[in-house]
C-alpha cells in the first residue's frame, strides 16, 4: 500500500511541474486560441540559462550565496528571461498575423519551436547535460515509509504558491480581469476600453514566467537537461492542458496532476517505456467521452 | 398524417429559453409560414428541426416519425465488433506482444524457401497466451467494455445529425446565406446531389465509364434545377460573384438537389425588392406543385399573406397565434407583438 | 485515364526524372540513394495533402503511417521471419494496413475540434515510435529490420532486366528507380481523378462550411475518414517503397514528429491543396535536406573547417533553424505557398460563430 502511495506522491510532485507548464499553454490558448508549440522549448531555454548562470557563478560564489541564494537568483532571472523572450516572439511573429486564419499562427509557433530547439542545440550541443542538485536527497518523511526529499519539497513549495498566486491574480486584479474578459470576447473587451494588445503581451509574459519557474525547478529536480526536453515535456504539458479543458486554469492544474500520476503509476506497473504511450492513450479515451476535456466548456456554433 | 409535427418543442441554452413549448403541425403540400419579431426563436426552431440542435424538451416528427438513425441490430453488431477489436488489442498488449511474437513467429523463422508454418505458429501462440490467460482475459474484457461503450457513445452523439435529417427528406436554406462561396453555381448544386451517386473508389481512381456516366447524369439534373429556379446560363459563375437575389435562389436550388419532401426556407426574401419577391412567390408555388411541403420564416408580410396556407406567430419563444393568414393578421396579440418594434416592410 | 491531362508542371517533373538515368554519365548512386527516397517522400506528401489540403484536417502524425508501411514490408520480407512475401503482396498489404490503422485511430477523434485533433494525431505518432522502439522482437528496435530483399512478384524472384537495358536486378538501379517513379505518376493521376470527383467536391464543401454541407446530406465524419484512409494508405505505400529502396527499414527515428513536420512543411511551402505545389515543395525542401545539405557538409568536412564537430559549423546543424524560419516567413508573407491551389485552400476549417436570428 505504501508503494502505491509513494508512486502517487511522486506523480503529484512531477504533476505539479507539468501543471505549471500547462498553465502557460492554457493561458495563451485562452486568450488568442493559439497552441503555442514553442512553449515547451521556451521552458528548455530557461533551464539552459539557469545552467549557464550556475556555471558562470562557479562554485565559490555559489558557496557564499548558499543553495537557497542561488535558487532565488535563478527564480528571478529565468522567469524574467523567458517572459521577455515570449513577449518578443509574440510581437515579432504572432502579432502581425493576428487576424490570419488559424493555421498561420499555429504553423508559425511550430517554426518558433524549431528555432528555439536549434538555439538550444548550439548552446549546449546534442548531448544531455547535467544540472547540479541544489536541494539534496535526504528524506523528510523518514520513518513513514514514504520518501519525500528536499527536492520534492522544493518543487511543491515553488509550484503550489505560484499556482495560488496566479489564480488570485486572475481573479482579483484589474489585469487579471482584463485577461478573462479578453479571453471570453475580445471585441467586447476592446469596446470596454481594454487595451487588448497589452493584455495579450501580459499573458505571454506571465506564461513565459511560468515556464521559467518550471525550468529552474525541473533542472534541480531531474538533474538532466537537453535541447529536446522542451518537446517531450511540452507535449505532456499540452496534453495536460487539453485533458483538463484548454483555456481553463484549474483544468490545466488538474490535467497536470493527472498526467503526473498516470506517468508515475504507468512507469511502476506497466513499464517505463510504455508510460508515455499510456499518457496519450488516456488522453484519447478521455477526449472520446468528454470532447472538451474534463473541465472544459462546450462551445456552440450559432446558425 | 402531418408532414411535419413539432410537439412542445423547448430549447434552452444555458440560462436562456429561446423556444418554449412550441407546437404546430404542417400538412403535406402546405405552404406554412412562421413569423414573429426578431429574436422570437424562429431560426432556433428550424435548427431544432434540422438536427443542428437537439431539443431540450419536446419532439419533432417528420411524416409521423422521429428523424434519427434507428437503433438497429446493425448498430449493436458494429459496436460489438469494435469492442472485439479493441479487446484483442488490449489482450495482446497485456500478454506482451513482443515476447508473443518471439515465441510464435520469430522462433519459427525457418529457411527462405519454406512455406509459412501456420500450424506451428498458431500452436505456439496459443500456448504462450494460455500461460498468461488471466491477464489476457481481464485486459480483453476491459478492452471490450471500452470499445463497445465508446462506439455506442460516439454513435449516440450523431444520431440526429443534420446529414441524417437531410437524408431523411428535410432540406433547408439559411438566414445568412451559406453557399460554398469558392465553388461555382453548378458545383454548389452538385454537392446537394449526394444521394444519387453510387460510384466507388476504384471507379473514381480510373475515372471509368460508370463514374463518368453518373457525373453526366448529375450535371444534367443540376442544370434542370438551375433552370427551374431561374439561374440557367450562370453555371460557371463563382457563387460569391452572384448578385444577392441570385444567391438566395442558388441556395434554394442546392436544397432542392437533395430531393427533399419538406423544404425549410429561412427568410428567403430578405433583401429582395418587390419584383424579386413576386418571382420568389412564384418559385415557392412551383416548388409546392412539385410535391414538396414548404415551411418558411419570413418578415415580408406581402409574401407571407400572398402564398401561405397557414401561419404561426412566435414571440419571445412562445407561439401566440396560429391560423389562416387573414385571421392571424387581424389578431390583436400579433399586432401588439409587432407594434413598438421596428417597422417591418 | 490519361497522363496527358496532368498539369504541365507535374509532367515536366516526371519526364525529367524519367530521362535522368538515360543521360550518359549520370550518377547511379544519386539516383538510387537520393532520388528513390525523394519519390517516396513525394508520395508521402501527396498523401498528407489529401488529409490536410483536401479535407482540412491538421494531421501531425503522418510519419507513423509512413513507418507502418516500411515496417509491414520489413516484417513480411526479412529472412528473420517466416513470411517471405513478395514485393507486390507486401506493398498491397502495407497500403491496406496503413489505411485501416488510419481509420481505426481517427474514427474516435473526428468530432474533436481542429486543435485537439492535431494533438491527438501527434500523440498517435509518438505512440507509434514508442511501440516500434519497445517491440524489439517484432521491429528490431532501434536497428530496424534488414535486409529487405523480396521477390518481385509471387513466384517471380528476380527477373533479369538486362534485356530491357535496366541493370541486372529489379531491386537495383534503375529498375527500382522506374518502379518508384511509376508509383509517383500513378499517385498523381489517381489524385487528379479524385479531386474532380464528387468526393473531391464534397471535401471542398466541408472545408468551406461544414455545417451547411452536413445540412445538404454530406456526412463530414465519413468524408474525413475517407480522406484519412486515402492519405494513410498512400503514406503506407510510400513507406513500403522507401524501405524496399533502402533495402531495410530505418530505425524508428526516421518516422518521428520531425518527419511529419518536414512533410507538412513541404505542403505549406509548395502550396496546400495543390498537387503541383506539393511536388514543388518536396523538391525544394527534400532537395535541400537530403541532397544539398550532405553535399555541402561533405565538402566542408574535406576543407577541415570544423575539426571539433561544432553544430553551428555544419549546414546540418542549422536545419531546424532554416525550417523554422521558412515556416514563419511563409506564414507571414505568403501563407498560400509558392503555387497556391485554385481555391486558395490555405486555411483549415474552424468553427466560427455567425450571428443568428
Amino acid at each position: 500500500m505504501t508503494d502505491l502511495a509513494q508512486f502517487i506522491l511522486i506523480g503529484l510532485v512531477t504533476g505539479s511541474l507539468y501543471a505549471l507548464i500547462a498553465l502557460g499553454y492554457t493561458m495563451v490558448y485562452g486568450i488568442i486560441e493559439l497552441i503555442n508549440f514553442a512553449h515547451g522549448d521556451l521552458f528548455m531555454l530557461g533551464s539552459f540559462l539557469a545552467l549557464t548562470i550556475v556555471g558562470v557563478i562557479g562554485a565559490t560564489v555559489a558557496g557564499s550565496l548558499g543553495a537557497a541564494g542561488v535558487m532565488a537568483l535563478l527564480l528571478i532571472v529565468c522567469p524574467v528571461f523567458c517572459a521577455a523572450v515570449n513577449v518578443a516572439v509574440d510581437r515579432i511573429v504572432y502579432k502581425p498575423i493576428r487576424n490570419a486564419p488559424k493555421l498561420a499562427p499555429l504553423v508559425s509557433a511550430i517554426g518558433v519551436s524549431f528555432i528555439f530547439q536549434n538555439v538550444g542545440l548550439f548552446w549546449f550541443g546534442a548531448q544531455d547535460k547535467n544540472f547540479p542538485d541544489f536541494a539534496g536527497g535526504s528524506n523528510l518523511l523518514d520513518g513513514t515509509g514514504l520518501r519525500f526529499t528536499w527536492e520534492d519539497l522544493l518543487v511543491v513549495s515553488v509550484t503550489l504558491p505560484t499556482m495560488v498566486l496566479l489564480t488570485l491574480f486572475v481573479k482579483y486584479t484589474p489585469l487579471g480581469k482584463a485577461m478573462r474578459a479578453t479571453a471570453q470576447n475580445p471585441t467586447a473587451a476592446r469596446l470596454m476600453g481594454i487595451d487588448v494588445d497589452r493584455v495579450i503581451s501580459a499573458t505571454f509574459a506571465i506564461g513565459g514566467a511560468l515556464a521559467g519557474v518550471a525550468a529552474v525547478v525541473y533542472g534541480t529536480y531531474t538533474n538532466t537537461v537537453s535541447y529536446q526536453m522542451g518537446f517531450t515535456n511540452g507535449l505532456y504539458a499540452f496534453t495536460a492542458a487539453v485533458l483538463g479543458g484548454i483555456g481553463s486554469l484549474p483544468g490545466a492544474v488538474l490535467g497536470g496532476l493527472v498526467i503526473g500520476v498516470v506517468r508515475s503509476l504507468g512507469s511502476a506497473y506497466v513499464g517505463e517505456q510504455w508510460s508515455e504511450a499510456l499518457v496519450f492513450g488516456i488522453l484519447i479515451v478521455i477526449l472520446i467521452f468528454r470532447p472538451n476535456g474534463l473541465l472544459g466548456a462546450k462551445t456552440r456554433e450559432k446558425v | 398524417m402531418a408532414a411535419l409535427e413539432v410537439q412542445n418543442l423547448t430549447m434552452r441554452f444555458g440560462g436562456i429559453t429561446a423556444v418554449n413549448g412550441v407546437s404546430f403541425a404542417v400538412s403535406p403540400g402546405q405552404i406554412y409560414s412562421v413569423i414573429g419579431p426578431n429574436g422570437a426563436g424562429k431560426t432556433t426552431v428550424f435548427n431544432a428541426i434540422t438536427g443542428i440542435y437537439q431539443p431540450t424538451a419536446g419532439h419533432v416528427l417528420f411524416e409521423g416519425q422521429r428523424v434519427s438513425r434507428p437503433f438497429t441490430w446493425k448498430v449493436v453488431a458494429s459496436a460489438v465488433a469494435i469492442g472485439l477489436v479493441v479487446a484483442v488489442f488490449f489482450g495482446l498488449a497485456a500478454v506482451n506482444v513482443d515476447l508473443l511474437w518471439k515465441a510464435a513467429v520469430r522462433d519459427n523463422a525457418g529457411g527462405a524457401k519454406d512455406a509459412f508454418p501456420t500450424a506451428k505458429v498458431i500452436d505456439d501462440a496459443g500456448r504462450y497466451i494460455g500461460e498468461r490467460r488471466d491477464n489476457a482475459i481481464t485486459a480483453a474484457l476491459v478492452g471490450f467494455a471500452l470499445g463497445t461503450a465508446g462506439s455506442l457513445v460516439v454513435w449516440q452523439r450523431d444520431r440526429r445529425a443534420p446529414d441524417v435529417v437531410c437524408r431523411g427528406g428535410i432540406a433547408r436554406t439559411f438566414q445568412n446565406i451559406r453557399l460554398f462561396q469558392a465553388m461555382t453555381v453548378l458545383e454548389n448544386v452538385l454537392v446537394g446531389m449526394t444521394r444519387s451517386y453510387r460510384a466507388n473508389l476504384l471507379g473514381v481512381a480510373v475515372s471509368g465509364p460508370g463514374h463518368r456516366r453518373e457525373e453526366d447524369a448529375a450535371r444534367r439534373k443540376a442544370a434542370e434545377l438551375l433552370k427551374f429556379v431561374g439561374l440557367a446560363g450562370k453555371h460557371n459563375e463563382l457563387a460569391k460573384n452572384l448578385p444577392y437575389g441570385d444567391q438566395r435562389r442558388l441556395e434554394i436550388a442546392r436544397a432542392l438537389a437533395t430531393e427533399p419532401r419538406l423544404l425549410l426556407l429561412d427568410e428567403p426574401a430578405a433583401g429582395m425588392n418587390p419584383s424579386e419577391t413576386v418571382n420568389l412567390m412564384e418559385l415557392i408555388r412551383k416548388i409546392r406543385d412539385r410535391g414538396v411541403t414548404v415551411v418558411l420564416i419570413e418578415h415580408h408580410m406581402n409574401l407571407v399573406m400572398g402564398i401561405s396556407d397557414r401561419v404561426a406567430v412566435l414571440d419571445y419563444g412562445v407561439k401566440i397565434a396560429e391560423g389562416p393568414p387573414q385571421e392571424v393578421s387581424r389578431d390583436p396579440k400579433v399586432i401588439e407583438a409587432y407594434l413598438g418594434k421596428e417597422e417591418v416592410s | 485515364m490519361t497522363l496527358a491531362r496532368l498539369p504541365w508542371f507535374q509532367i515536366l517533373v516526371l519526364a525529367t526524372f524519367a530521362a535522368y538515368p538515360l543521360i550518359p554519365g549520370t550518377n547511379a548512386v544519386r539516383g538510387s540513394a537520393q532520388f528513390v527516397p525523394l519519390f517516396s517522400f513525394a508520395i508521402l506528401a501527396l498523401g498528407l495533402n489529401v488529409v490536410v489540403g483536401n479535407a482540412g484536417l491538421l494531421h501531425l502524425g503522418i510519419a507513423a503511417f509512413f513507418g507502418i508501411g516500411a515496417y509491414v514490408v520489413g516484417i513480411l520480407t526479412v529472412p528473420t521471419f517466416p513470411f517471405h512475401s513478395s514485393f507486390l503482396v507486401a506493398m498491397v498489404l502495407a497500403t491496406v494496413i496503413s489505411a485501416a490503422v488510419g481509420v481505426a485511430t481517427a474514427a474516435p477523434t473526428l468530432r474533436l475540434r481542429g486543435d485537439y485533433l492535431a494533438l491527438v494525431t501527434l500523440g498517435f505518432g509518438q505512440i507509434f515510435i514508442y511501440a516500434v522502439r519497445n517491440l524489439t522482437n517484432v521491429t528490431g528496435g532501434t536497428q530496424g529490420l534488414t535486409p529487405i530483399l523480396p521477390a518481385m512478384l509471387p513466384g517471380i524472384e528476380d527477373p533479369d532486366t538486362r534485356a530491357l537495358g535496366l541493370g541486372p536486378t529489379w531491386r537495383g538501379y534503375p529498375s527500382f528507380y522506374y518502379i518508384s517513379l511509376f508509383a509517383l505518376a500513378g499517385t498523381l493521376v489517381f489524385l487528379r481523378n479524385l479531386e474532380n470527383s464528387r468526393l473531391g467536391r464534397a471535401w471542398v464543401a466541408i472545408r468551406e462550411d461544414e455545417l451547411a454541407a452536413s445540412c445538404m446530406g454530406l456526412n463530414p465524419a465519413r468524408l474525413k475518414l475517407a480522406a484519412i484512409a486515402i492519405g494513410a494508405g498512400l503514406a503506407g505505400m510510400a513507406g513500403c517503397l522507401y524501405a524496399t529502396g533502402l533495402k531495410g527499414t530505418a530505425g524508428p527515428q526516421a518516422f518521428d514528429f520531425g518527419r511529419s513536420m518536414i512533410t507538412l512543411c513541404c505542403l505549406i511551402l509548395g502550396g496546400l491543396g495543390n498537387r503541383s505545389g506539393v511536388l514543388l515543395g518536396v523538391l525544394l525542401l527534400i532537395g535541400f535536406d537530403s541532397v544539398l545539405t550532405p553535399e555541402i557538409d561533405t565538402w566542408l568536412q574535406e576543407q577541415r573547417v570544423n575539426p571539433e564537430g561544432k553544430q553551428y559549423l555544419k549546414v546540418a546543424g542549422w536545419r531546424l533553424f532554416v525550417f523554422g524560419l521558412a515556416l514563419i516567413l511563409i506564414m507571414r508573407y505568403r501563407p498560400e505557398g509558392l503555387l497556391p491551389g485554385r481555391r486558395q485552400r490555405h486555411e483549415l476549417h474552424t468553427e466560427e460563430p455567425t450571428p443568428g436570428a
